[in-house]
């Protein structure tokens, strides 16, 4: 590694086992925001999404020892903040808010007109009523621009089962949404 | 399939295999609409500041709340050990003193108290910037005693007080130490 170029992930891992904890900050600091689209849009609030992330690097620090490859915490670590989402949206079923859409909407008020944050809010309140796994391939698809390849590597899981599960999605939303087409 | 099911063709659509040319004409309205369902979607980027120091915040609160677990054999066995030695006395509720807490940081933009007498809680005691000196203070009403303690610099930073003795935690740091 030259000077001035980034430890890798890798390498932080091996240092904060080895006892030196505040180089986790660095591995914090650099994935915080990469899924915190992702948990605002699982979650369908940016404030339930921040403790979600929070979580999920408490948990991740807690079981890092058993982070069988070092190089690729991001994607372990995705793997913990997406059972988080999942269990924090069990125990919120309900509570699938307009207070929630409106805070994922409410950032369109300033530039995009009343009619796009309607559209949007409308949108992500239907997100909000399909189930975890068909709202989890639509956020990767169509709002983190991720292929069903890439969504089947890193979900373990097969192309066709994201097909199946995203089309049902499209069905279920363009019914939640007749009343705004 | 229902009433409302997209044609698989417009599925197709909506999953970028063909576009909206490709479709029949009587599908084109349909797929019109699947369009306008894919155009609501928020692709806002969502930043998340606060993550960084409240994750740091309680890792460091959890470890220091988890000392004096590891300690506490030790401290059973003397504690034992003095009222073994010591005749009873009657208990007396310790004296109240007001302490003034001072730490000059002009780069922080927040500075807190966590110690031995709010449980280590990095978020229970702000201290106050007085002005633009880059004074930080906080007074506080202790009972007498000695009481361990550290600076928190903007929420991820712990720091001893240079104006006291320190001890050394047990885990390669040091505690500022206050006997009232």
């Amino acid at each position: 590694m030259g000077p001035g170029s980034q430890a890798g992930d890798g390498e932080i891992v091996r240092a904060v086992l080895a006892g030196d904890r505040e180089r986790y900050a660095q591995l914090v600091e650099r994935y915080r925001d990469r899924y915190a689209r992702y948990a605002t849009r699982m979650l369908g609030s940016v404030d339930a999404a921040e403790d979600a992330v929070q979580d999920a690097f408490v948990r991740a620090f807690d079981q890092l020892a058993q982070c069988k490859d070092p190089d690729k915490f991001v994607g372990w670590f995705f793997l913990i903040l997406r059972n988080r989402c999942f269990a924090e949206r069990r125990r919120n079923r309900t509570s699938a808010s307009l207070d929630a859409a409106e805070d994922v909407a409410a950032a369109d008020r300033t530039d995009g007109g009343a009619e796009t944050a309607e559209r949007r809010r409308a949108l992500q309140l239907a997100l909000l009523e399909l189930t975890p796994d068909q709202r989890e391939v639509f956020v990767l698809k169509h709002v983190e621009g991720l292929s069903y390849g890439e969504i089947a590597e890193r979900l373990s899981t097969s192309v066709p089962s994201l097909k199946m599960r995203m089309h049902r999605a499209y069905d279920k939303l363009r019914e939640q949404l007749r009343d705004h087409a | 399939m229902s009433g409302h099911d997209f044609h698989p063709l417009v599925k197709q659509l909506l999953d970028g295999d063909i576009t909206l040319a490709d479709l029949p004409a009587e599908l084109r309205a349909e797929g019109a609409e699947a369009l306008r369902l894919l155009a609501a979607v928020d692709r806002t980027d969502v930043s998340m500041p606060a993550v960084t120091w409240r994750t740091m915040a309680k890792l460091e609160r959890r470890r220091r709340r988890f000392l004096p677990w590891l300690l506490a054999p030790a401290l059973a066995i003397a504690a034992a050990l003095v009222i073994w030695l010591r005749p009873a006395t009657p208990p007396s509720s310790a004296p109240l003193v007001t302490v003034r807490f001072v730490l000059v940081a002009p780069d922080a933009r927040q500075v807190s108290l966590a110690g031995t007498f709010n449980q280590w809680d990095a978020q229970a005691t702000p201290l106050v910037r007085i002005g633009a000196t880059g004074v930080w203070t906080a007074t506080l009403t202790l009972p007498v005693g000695q009481h361990q303690y550290a600076f928190v610099v903007d929420a991820v930073r712990w720091v001893p007080d240079p104006g006291a003795p320190a001890v050394d935690d047990g885990f390669g740091r040091r505690n500022s130490v206050l006997t009232l």
